[in-house]
């Protein structure tokens, strides 16, 4: 069973879902908790077999789909994708556990079972065309939920979601084909694998075409500035479940391939775009905390903050050494946590009152004290107060960025003053003060369902804060073959010099097979 | 040994959680006694610390384990007991107990009592590991840990705008001077490869200059922020919004400290860039005087402490930028006692007058308080520094290092500091306790303090009298570790001149101070005396115009460039231009379509019109190709 691990565990929830179709309408709820705890626990197991002290591909698949192309089934985990499909895992089963819509239940919860799929799917593909599969499938079902149990604009929202992120998918894929193509020229062979596509090095102005191809698909995936329009639309509208679930794991997917591909296929690139990117990420860090700031709506404050999150994520990426792409994938996982947190939070209060509008709020630490106390940890989470879970990764993020610029990084260091302004202002219009409103004088606490989601949370919030170490040991070793992989196939002096030698042997190395011409 | 380190760490942790536990149900006495007595118990362990220490000289350092590692980058739970952490250590946890005794009484009848004692122990530990962290990172946690412990206790009462204002302001200024101390955490790393103090700061001296230069600045910034240094101050008068033992544990005694902490502890660094040192004293002697100046005239009497504690930490800070460390220190640890003492009996004075700070209303508390009035006197003695009580020692010590050093300017403005000193804390003595009573025109009925809040302050009354005593020992022991050097004045006579002539100056102020404000003709002002429209009272009673100027050309302008950004920039050029690319491919498609309309003439018209483009587009490739040689010339000729 371990060798198809992670087969099973990209088609086990499909499957599933496939099965529900014929499950009773009262039970599909235990049926969706019961099926993503399993998916959950097999998750754990692969943690738990997986080898920390190996920086390559572990429980790798391979099946051959059109070999004269050489388009394979390939699928492996290393230290940086471990985590995020863990987290996957875990978001859709607590989301299921908690889910808050009745309308159509079934639906939904067949809809998420196939979205896990399509999750897992991508951060576990070793195959471009695989990947690029996973990825685009991955916008299906998230059109259906917004476009089903959105708001009064879901229409638009959800139709905004996927042409965007569609469109530069494109532009992405073409980019795929020219490096299957690169591949071929310099091999005789096709090939779409990833990991021979690594030992591939392109002469630099290859690169810098091939780079920005692969950035359009990601940066309006992440969202970066000025791509990043569509989400407060996509986020507005859609239901609780779709928020979580997209400001936890489909955000992430952008940044994970910025890792998986940019920085190993493209090191000379990578340090020539560094600079653009950075400011890039400083406007996304000050410019949308700003707007965030600005917001009446408590989820668009929420929404803004992700964005503005994500740009310290992009900028540890671009540090180019193991402490920023180490805190970056770090970060990651503890921006999954805390903003989905802060988005079933929000929909703990719009589920009460339907209204996401902060002035209709004031005094809610009165009414619900175990509500404004789970809030409150999850605020100072996102504000990066360290022994929580966010510190850990803004700080390696920043710390290995100012190795690269002191003066960007004193820019990008605001992250942490224009977050605690949104936030404590946020919080403070909802939660102090005196209750003006006569319909909130009765608004009942958290209840258990809810609770259900937010212990668990709250609790990896801290935990995963003072001791992060499991989690920084895999990723780091695996970061470091990256990174020195990126060394020995940089081109350029200048390159040379910006990405440190990791000096430990690698596995992801082989010899570079030949150069493109 | 290590037994007692952890257990004077994580006895307030322990506190803190079991006070937790109660903090949805109803106010229980327990949760207040528990955490006390846990305190005890860290107090006492470290005594037991002090005690080994001062006698062995032994210092204690345990990794308890690894935090953060990545990299090259590895930062462990690191915890050392030394000579400078240990006296931290003593002053935190005994003035802690000390006002966590008195805030069972205090808080006696607030709904938040369990709340407030999970806060305030919290805030205890996230203290003690900013002492006793044995490496910037861990420094860093307990300095935002006293940062939210600072937010949660100024806001404590959060039904009120002002205290929810406040608490975000202080936050939020202090997040400002964070990325300062962050960045200077940074250059540490990056130079010297760790982050531990041992052996980041033995790898200092063979750094550039203008890098340590840097490094000091920005962990300077840090200090700026925790220790409300201009013009970073303004947060400092208005957490004044918390519970009275708040202000005296953490806005007087110790987190405003720590910001001198800092200094004291990296003087490996600071003693390398002593032009650096130059300008923290010269900041320090300036906020000891602009703070001093505000005290002045303040009618609020929290916050006319709270300048003095501004203007008392531009002392230390004066002390520790000139090199004298350790006289910094003593100064703090002399200062936390009295002043907590002055700030306890503050709020013995408040509770007495049911919430009113207003000192022109009270006079005459003297007949009813006397416990509150003989401390709080002791207390202002002390803070003006008349010998032998504390402050003599402590504050003496500081004018005799700048005057050493050869630092005149600092010295004359220390000195003037001093005399306003002893003024404004004895107008507070006199408005409050002497004259007439005042307070009986607002039908006020005061009445002494619980006899067990009075007991708890004992303490401190009797350190405020007699640190000064523990100045040699205090001396052999912080010495080795910090730069012993001595300060005398050479010659004997200017010494006894020195002191003498400052003893006289100021008792001189205090007694015009009591002069002034304990004759009957003392009346609540009320806008109309010719001293409320001075220029210059109008000036300090509105702090200089500062807070002013940050409200309407900071907070406003930040407030309205994010709703600019928002409504004109996010949505009307970032996402029209979006929605306006997408709607190009939407019309295109919408005028195109007529062709495609299945009308066989409007078809024929635009099969004809696509021909003759295409063999036009033929013809002029083929011309473009006969005359190739002669357009190139042309073309080079135009310089193309």
């Amino acid at each position: 069973m371990l060798d198809h691990i992670l087969s099973i565990l990209i088609f086990f929830p499909a499957l599933a879902g496939v099965l529900g179709f014929v499950v009773n309408k009262n039970s599909i709820r235990s049926y969706g908790v019961a099926v993503a705890t399993i998916e959950f626990v097999l998750a754990l197991w692969l943690w738990f077999v997986f080898d920390s002290n190996v920086s390559g591909m572990q429980f790798m698949e391979q099946i051959a789909l059109i070999p004269t192309f050489g388009i394979n089934y390939i699928v492996g985990v290393d230290g940086i994708s471990l985590f995020i499909i863990i987290l996957a895992a875990f978001f859709t089963m607590i989301g299921i556990a908690s889910l808050g819509e009745t309308k159509d239940i079934k639906n939904m919860i067949i809809t998420l079972l196939f979205l896990q799929m399509t999750m897992v799917g991508v951060f576990a593909a070793l195959d471009a065309i695989v990947f690029y599969l996973f990825w685009e499938l991955s916008l299906v079902p998230m059109l259906y939920i917004i476009g089903a149990w959105g708001g009064p604009l879901r229409i638009y929202a959800s139709v905004k979601f996927f042409l965007y992120t569609f469109a530069g998918s494109l532009v992405m894929l073409v980019g795929m084909l020219f490096m299957a193509y690169f591949y071929y020229q310099a091999t005789g062979e096709w090939s779409f694998a990833i990991l021979d596509w690594y030992r591939l090095i392109l002469p630099e102005s290859f690169q810098l075409w091939l780079f920005v191809a692969f950035f359009m698909g990601f940066a309006i995936k992440v969202p970066m500035f000025p791509f990043h329009t569509w989400l407060p639309y996509a986020h507005g509208q859609a239901p609780t479940i779709g928020s979580v679930i997209l400001a936890a794991i489909l955000l992430k997917m952008g940044t994970y391939a910025f890792i998986r591909f940019s920085l190993p296929l493209f090191p000379d690139a990578s340090v020539y775009f560094m600079y653009p990117i950075a400011v890039l990420a400083i406007i996304m860090i000050i410019y949308t905390a700003m707007v965030a700031y600005a917001q009446k709506d408590v989820k668009q404050v929420v929404a803004y903050s992700s964005v503005s999150h994500m740009g310290v994520i992009i900028l540890g990426t671009f540090a180019l050494n193991v402490e920023g792409i180490t805190g970056s994938i770090f970060l990651m996982i503890a921006h999954g946590v805390v903003s989905g947190a802060l988005f079933l939070l929000v929909g703990v209060i719009y589920d009460r009152r339907h209204t996401k509008y902060m002035s209709e709020f004031g005094g809610l630490a009165h009414v619900m004290p175990r509500y404004a106390t789970i809030f409150g940890v999850m605020l100072m989470a996102s504000v990066g107060l360290p022994l929580t879970i966010n510190f850990v990764g803004e700080f390696l993020s920043l710390l290995g960025f100012y190795k690269q610029s002191h003066i960007l990084t004193l820019l990008a260091g605001t992250a942490i003053i224009v977050g605690a302004i949104y936030m404590l202002a946020a919080y403070k219009k909802m939660f102090f003060g005196v209750v003006t409103k006569e319909e909130n004088k009765h608004l009942k606490d958290v209840n258990k369902r809810e609770l259900l989601a937010l212990i668990p949370l709250t609790i990896i919030t801290i935990w995963l804060g003072i001791y992060p170490k499991p989690l920084l040991g895999p990723i780091n070793t695996s970061v470091e073959a990256v990174v020195s992989l990126m060394h020995e196939k940089s081109l350029s002096e200048e390159a040379k010099q910006r990405i440190p030698s990791v000096a430990k042997d690698m596995a992801l190395i082989t010899k570079p097979t030949g150069e493109a011409h | 040994m290590e037994l007692f380190l952890y257990t004077a760490l994580f006895a307030p942790l322990a506190g803190s959680l079991f006070a937790a536990l109660f903090g949805a149900s109803k106010k229980t006495k327990i949760a207040g006694i528990v955490p006390s007595a846990l305190l005890g118990l860290s107090l006492l362990s470290s005594t037991v610390l002090l005690i080994l220490v001062f006698m062995t000289g032994r210092t204690i350092h345990v990794e308890m384990m690894t935090w953060m590692a990545a990299g090259d980058l590895y930062i462990p739970f690191g915890f050392v007991v030394d000579q400078v952490s240990v006296v931290m250590m003593m002053v935190v946890t005994l003035v802690s107990t000390v006002v966590h005794v008195y805030a069972i009484g205090y808080m006696d009848h607030d709904k938040g009592f369990n709340r407030f004692f999970s806060y305030l122990s919290a805030f205890v530990f996230s203290m003690l590991i900013l002492v006793m962290s044995d490496n910037f990172a861990g420094l860093f946690i307990g300095w935002e840990g006293v940062g939210l412990c600072s937010w949660l206790l100024i806001g404590f009462w959060y039904h009120k705008e002002s205290a929810s204002w406040a608490a975000n302001e202080a936050f939020i200024m202090n997040r400002i001077a964070d990325l300062g101390m962050l960045i200077g955490i940074f250059l540490v790393y990056w130079n010297t490869g760790t982050l531990q103090y041992k052996e980041a700061f033995a790898a200092m001296p063979s750094l550039d200059t203008a890098i340590l230069t840097w490094m000091g600045i920005f962990l300077f910034i840090g200090a700026m922020g925790k220790s409300a240094q201009f013009p970073l101050h303004t947060w400092l008068a208005d957490a004044m919004e918390g519970p009275t033992p708040v202000s005296a544990l953490i806005h007087a005694a110790t987190m405003v400290t720590a910001g001198v902490y800092l200094v004291v502890r990296a003087n490996p660094l600071y003693s390398l860039i002593p032009h650096v040192g130059l300008f923290i004293a010269s900041l320090g002697a300036f906020v000891a005087l602009f703070a001093a100046s505000m005290a002045l005239v303040n009618r609020d009497m929290k916050r006319v402490i709270a300048y003095s504690t501004l203007s008392q930490l531009g002392y230390m800070f004066a002390a520790a930028g000139l090199g004298a460390y350790w006289v910094a220190l003593f100064h703090l640890m002399a200062h936390a006692f009295f002043k907590a003492l002055l700030f306890l009996g503050a709020g013995n004075v408040m509770h007495a007058m049911h919430d009113e700070l207003d000192p022109f209303k009270m006079g005459g508390l003297s007949k009813v308080m006397k416990g509150t009035f003989v401390m709080m006197t002791i207390a202002s003695v002390a803070l003006a520094g008349i010998f032998p009580l504390a402050g003599f020692f402590s504050k003496d010590l500081i004018l005799e290092v700048a005057f050493v050093e050869h630092h005149f300017i600092i010295y004359t403005v220390l000195l003037l500091t001093a005399g306003l000193t002893a003024f404004y804390s004895f107008r507070l003595v006199a408005l409050i306790f002497h004259g007439e009573d005042r307070y009986k025109h607002f039908g006020i009925h005061p009445h002494e303090a619980y006899k067990f809040m009075l007991v708890a302050m004992s303490p401190l009354l009797v350190l405020a009298v007699i640190a000064g005593a523990f100045k040699m020992g205090y001396f052999g022991m912080v010495t080795e570790l910090l730069p012993a050097t001595e300060y005398h004045v050479h010659s004997a006579a200017t010494y006894w001149i020195m002191t003498i002539g400052t003893q006289l100056f100021v008792m001189g102020a205090i007694a015009y101070a009591y002069k002034k404000y304990t004759s009957k003709d003392i009346k609540v002002p009320d806008g109309t005396s010719k001293m409320e429209n001075s220029f210059g009272y109008k000036l300090l009673i509105n702090q200089y115009y500062i807070p002013y100027f940050y409200e309407n050309y900071i907070v406003k302008a930040y407030r309205e460039l994010s709703e600019v950004f928002w409504t004109k920039i996010d949505q009307k050029v970032v996402d029209a231009t979006v929605d306006g690319i997408a709607n190009i491919f939407y019309q295109t498609g919408e005028k195109t379509r007529v062709m495609q309309s299945g009308n066989l003439s409007t078809m024929l018209k635009w099969m004809v019109a696509g021909t003759v483009a295409l063999l036009s587009l033929a013809v002029a490739f083929g011309l473009a190709a006969r005359y190739s040689v002669e357009i190139k010339t042309f073309l080079s000729g135009l310089g193309v």
